[in-house]
Parts: structure tokens; sequence; C-alpha cells
């Protein structure tokens, strides 16, 4: 199933587009004509739950680009649409999609698909071509050994950084002890292994350690026993799936320690509706934007995506795919549509975006520290670290 | 935790018994389907995910209680398979006449393609966002036992259903007349019983079911387009460790599967629940071909 979306409406742009092309002057044949940017995304399939708010981002953007004339490339304004194909959740699938958007489709420019293993796979694909492209939603020690040069990674969660970070923020509101609980799907499991052996070198007890599968069903004994060790707190090393299980049960058995992190899932809006605002309050989990003044845009990209869609962004996801469009707009406007100019922009310039500036050091963001959030009444707020912080840590009392 | 703590622990046997009710009435629909007519619904699950999506809608679009709103939904249920019936699958167990396998093969490519057009519109129609909603959320002890009100609710539904259908096929004429048909099928037609309407009616309550777990599904967990495949897949184990048509043993399969996932992962880790789950299962098939509770001699 490789239909772009929304095909109908594509093709008879790009007639329009393409009619008045051979009407008008040849000089403003290019201006007229549509810029296309392509990208697979998983629409269907095991992960298609993890898109929307990726998705809804760039929709809104190519909506904003388009009231305001169009995407600035090279001094004129074209304006964008889409050739989005379904990867069906597979990392192969998106590596041929990305060879034909390339190839066949012949794209002006590519964004990102959803997740680490799509980015890793289409890496070389972007290299073969020598097509730059900006990734998002991606993270994991393992995108270092991804070679520079033709995608970047604006994400600071990368695991090792949270393990030392974490460790940090735990010092730093004096917690002795902690129970770590760990889905066993990479990235999580990549946070395991770089957080033990920092909370050990800083004296924080791990009383209990457990590792969980992907389709755990319940979590009553593994909870039970952590309550049991009774520890300042839990790190829930959890899947979106899994953190609404994890907030649930914990709520059930009482699981009451002040610090309670869980890594993947708060971020998204999904997650307070189905554990309640009361259980989804105090609760810890990564991501490094919240709007705040000092970040010019933060808050109208904010305001704009509650309006359009009826629930906040994904403070994670949604920030990063807003902030790699920013990065490529920049690009754009000052090289236009040469590769290598882009490519050499992107390396070297530092860009303003809604979560700071931006400076890439090989393939990764050398400026945006990693960064926890916290829902407080409601919203999510930066509490760590201190120097992008939006509000201050407070304990959790109870779910 | 002691081993002796581990199995005395009413909370675990809680979570056991929720877990294992649900399984339970997945299974029981799954395998009335298969059961009368030798079809095996690979597209069971994602029944129970559009179950989920009428429980969720209907609680926060119109503000109706998953519990009020779950007969309603199960009606429903029960009507689309009826159709279905109807006008798919009646059809097609007419062209077969005798020739099961054939028919066997059919079906199952037929409900593989419901399954993924199901999954598919329901992404289109609904977003493919992870759903979920707070209902009954409050806590209860009893004794040292924990409950959340939602997850208790569930249990009793779940496990009144079955008993209820377990009466029914039991006690009343068109359950007899199913039993005769999941048992000798030729030797019920034989005896007068009227097979297409015991299909129908299977067909009609097996859809129900399913759309009732949905609902239940629905208060405990978040879901999506595509979370229905889980609930095929636990509903296939159970059914075959119980013994494909066996009804009354797949709702003790279920049990067991439910206690495996408890106990089990208590006792051991819950990195082994797969290990657990598909051990039982290969060493079942092995043991006991024909489910673990088969009776032997009488089936087929």
């Amino acid at each position: 199933m490789q239909r772009p979306h929304p095909p109908r409406r594509l093709v008879l742009g790009s007639l329009a587009a393409a009619g008045l092309a051979l009407c008008g002057l040849p000089a403003r044949a290019q201006a007229d004509k549509p810029l296309r940017l392509g990208f697979s995304m998983a629409r269907t399939g095991m992960l298609a739950n993890a898109t929307p708010s990726q998705l809804n981002t760039y929709e809104l953007w190519r909506e904003q680009v388009n009231a305001r004339g169009g995407m600035d490339v090279g001094g004129v304004k074209r304006k964008v649409e889409f050739v989005m194909y379904d990867d069906q959740s597979k990392p192969e699938q998106a590596v041929r999609i990305y060879e034909k958007l390339i190839t066949d489709d012949k794209v002006d420019l590519l964004l990102a698909p959803w997740g680490t293993p799509f980015h890793i796979a289409i890496a070389p694909v972007l290299e073969k071509y020598k097509f730059p492209m900006v990734g998002n939603t991606a993270a994991s020690v393992a995108l270092r050994q991804v070679k520079p040069g033709y995608i970047w990674f604006p994400t600071s969660a990368i695991p090792d950084r949270i393990g030392v970070e974490l460790t940090a923020f735990l010092k730093a509101n004096n917690v002795k002890s902690a129970v770590v609980i760990a889905n066993v799907l990479p990235f999580t499991k990549e946070i395991k292994n770089y957080l033990e052996p920092e909370l050990k070198k800083a004296g924080i007890e791990v009383k209990m350690s457990a590792e969980y599968p992907p389709d755990v069903k319940d979590m009553t004994s593994m909870l039970t026993q952590a309550k049991q060790a009774n520890a300042d707190a839990v790190l829930a090393l959890a899947y979106p799936g899994d953190s609404v299980l994890y907030a649930k049960q914990a709520k059930e058995l009482g699981l009451n320690s002040k610090f309670q992190f869980v890594a993947i899932g708060p971020s998204d809006p999904f997650f307070p509706k189905a554990v309640g605002a009361s259980a989804a309050e105090d609760v810890v989990t990564i991501a490094h934007w919240s709007p705040r003044p000092q970040w010019k845009g933060s808050q109208p990209f904010y305001d704009a995506y509650v309006k359009k869609y009826g629930e906040d962004p994904d403070f994670l996801n949604s920030a990063l795919a807003w902030m790699s469009l920013e990065i490529l707009e920049k690009a754009v406007a000052q090289a236009g549509l040469d590769k290598a100019k882009i490519r050499d922009i992107i390396s070297k310039q530092t860009f303003e975006t809604i979560n700071g500036p931006v400076r890439f050091d090989g393939v990764q963001n050398a400026i945006t520290p990693t960064a926890f959030v916290q829902y407080q009444s409601g919203r999510l707020q930066v509490v760590w670290p201190k120097s992008i912080a939006s509000s201050q840590f407070k304990a959790k009392t109870g779910w | 935790m002691p081993v002796a703590d581990v199995l005395l622990s009413g909370q675990l046997l809680f979570a056991a018994l929720v877990t294992g009710a649900l399984y339970a009435l997945v299974a029981l629909g799954l395998n009335l389907v298969y059961g009368t007519m030798r079809m095996l619904n690979v597209a069971h699950g994602d029944l129970v995910m559009l179950g989920a999506y009428a429980g969720f809608w209907a609680f926060s679009l119109v503000g109706v209680s998953p519990l009020v709103a779950a007969p309603l939904i199960a009606l429903a249920g029960a009507g689309i398979g009826w159709g279905l019936y109807r006008v798919l699958f009646r059809r097609l167990l007419g062209g077969f006449g005798t020739n099961s396998a054939r028919m066997e093969g059919n079906s199952l490519l037929l409900f593989f393609g419901l399954s993924i057009i199901v999954q598919n519109v329901a992404a289109a129609a609904f977003t493919p966002n992870n759903r979920g909603y707070t209902y009954l959320e409050n806590v209860v002890h009893v004794g040292n036992v924990a409950m959340t009100v939602n997850r208790l609710a569930a249990l009793i539904v779940a496990g009144l259903t079955c008993i209820g259908v377990a009466f029914f096929l039991g006690r009343s004429v068109l359950g007899l007349a199913m039993r005769a048909v999941i048992e000798r099928r030729d030797a019920a037609r034989v005896v007068g019983v009227d097979v297409d309407r015991v299909q129908a009616t299977s067909f009609a309550l097996g859809f129900a079911t399913a759309a009732l777990a949905g609902v239940l599904v629905s208060m405990l967990e978040q879901f999506s387009p595509f979370s229905g495949f889980q609930f095929t897949i636990a509903g296939f184990i159970v059914i075959i460790l119980g013994g494909l048509g066996n009804l009354m043993a797949g709702l003790v399969a279920a049990l067991l599967l439910g206690m495996i996932e408890t106990y089990g992962v208590a006792l051991t880790s819950a990195n082994l629940r797969s290990v657990l789950l598909y051990g039982l299962f290969v060493l079942t098939l092995l043991v006991f071909p024909n489910g673990l509770l088969a009776r032997s001699g009488v089936r087929r």
C-alpha cells in the first residue's frame, strides 16, 4: 500500500500548478510549482498509535507555511505539499519508500519518519543519494554510530545522558533509594544499562531492579515487590503501552514513592486521559521542551497545536518534529534546493528553535541539555536541569 | 517475596482472576464460532477492539457509563455477527457442502481480509491514536487486597457472562442444539436440529461476547485500532489449550492462563512470561494434542 496521502488533492494541486506554470512566464514557473516534501510514516501496524503527534505537527506546519505564502526557497516563496507513504511500521519498508521518494517521485526535500529504527535504516539511503534530512523522533546511543553528513538528530534524550542527568536530578531532590523496572525494548533497556551504574556511583541504593517484556499484561507481582522495597523513587522505564498499566496498578497497590519517573508515554496527551489527571499529576518523564518565553515561537506553537487538534502536543515528539522543520526551513531559505549547500548550513550553523538554539556536532545536537518534565496542575513543565527549568520539582503525594 | 507469600497473596489471586476472566470471555466467542462452523475467526480480536471503541465513544461523547452501554454494544455486536453470517458466511458454507477442509481454508482467508479491513477502516475513521479514559478508578480494600473498582466490575461482568453462556448451552433448547452441532454436526442435522439457525446464533453470540469483552477492556487499558491482534492470539492459546470447540474446557484454560501470567511471573521473572505461556502451549500440544481437558475418544 504505497498511496500518497491525500492523493486526490495532491494530483489536482499538481495539475493546477502545472497548468499555471505552462500559461505563465518561464521565470515564474518554478515559484508557482509547489514544493514537494516526502516522508514515510507508520499509519498502520503496531507503531501507528505512536505517530499521530508527529504527523499532526507536520500538517500544522504545512498549513502555517502555506498561509504565509509558502516556504522560502532561496528568496522565492513556494507552497508546500506532502508526498506521504505508509511504512506499515516496518523499517525495511521505509528504506524502499525513501529510495522511491528520491529516485521516482523526485521530491524536493525529505522529512523524517517516526522512530529510531526507521531513522537508522534510512541513513544509508540518504548517504547514497547525498540527500540531507533533519531527523527528529530518534534517540539512542546507536545514533552516534550513524555516519555524519546527511542526517542530524536534534534530541538530547540520549540514554547515557539520561542516566547521568536523572541521577543528578534524584540526588538534588534528596533521593536515597530507588526501584528500577524496565521494559526490555531497546530504548528503555539502554537507559537501564546507563542509569544503574550512575545510581550506584552516586550512592543511591537500588533496592529492586526488574525487567519485563513489552507484552506485559499485569504488573501486580512486580509492583507488590516494589512497594515492599519502600524506596524514595520508582523509576519505571516504560513504553507508552505499559506506562498506563504501570500508573493504574501503582495506584491500585498504593505504590506511593515521592519521586515517580515514567520514561515514555506521559509526554503524550493520551496519558492523563487514560490514567486520570490526578494520577498523572507530579509524574516525571523525558522531554526537553515546554513553552517558555525565552524560546521564541514556543508558546505560539503550543497555542496553534492546541487550537487545531484540541489537545496538547507531545512535549517530546511534536516539539522535535517542529524543531526539525524550523531547521530545514532556515537552511532552505539560504541555500535554495542545493543539497550540498543545505548540508553545509545544517552542519555548521546555529539555529534558533522553539527549544532554544540548536547546533549540530556530527549527528548530534550539541546545545540542548538533557532534561525532564513533570505534570503540574495538568501541564508539563521542565523541572530539570535548572538552566532551562520552567518550574520546580514537586514530590508526588499519591495517585 | 517468599514462595508461600506469593501463593497465598489475595492480591495476586485477584489479578489472576481478572486476567483469566477476560481471556475466558474473549476465547468463548472464538470457540463458539469455531465449534459450530469450524471457522477460525482471526478477526475476533478486532471485534474486541471495535467493542472497546464503542465503549470509549459512548463514555467520552455521550457520557454514558460503559457498564450501561455494554449490553447495547453487545447487542449491536450480535446484530453485526448475525448480518455477516447471513450475507457472507452462509453462502460460503453452503458452497462447499461437505468439503470442510477447503471451507476452513477459505474462511480463514475471509476472516483475515476482514481483520485487515476492520483495522484500517478503524485507523482511518478514529485515527491511530491511543485511546483511554478513566471510569471507576477508585480503589477499594477488601481485607489486605486492593482492588480498582473497574477491574472488579470487569471481573464480575466477564464472570457472570461466561456462567450465563454456560447455562444457556446446558439448559436451553437452542444451547443444547448448539452443543449437538459442535459435537456431532451431521448427527445433529439428522435428528432435526436447524443447523443454519444454530450457526447464525453462534455467530451472533460470538460477536456479542467479543464486543462485550471490548467494552470491559476499554475500562481497564488503552487501545488503538491495531491492538486487536493480541486478543486474537490470547483467544487462540486458550481454545487450543482447552481443546478446539470444547467450550467449558476453554473457560478452565483461560483461568489457567491467567494464573500462569500472574503466579508464573511472580515465582520466576516477568521476562519469562512468554516462555512460560508458549512453553505450556507447546507442551500441551505435544502431550494432549486434543487439548488439556479433552475427553479421550470423544472428539473427532
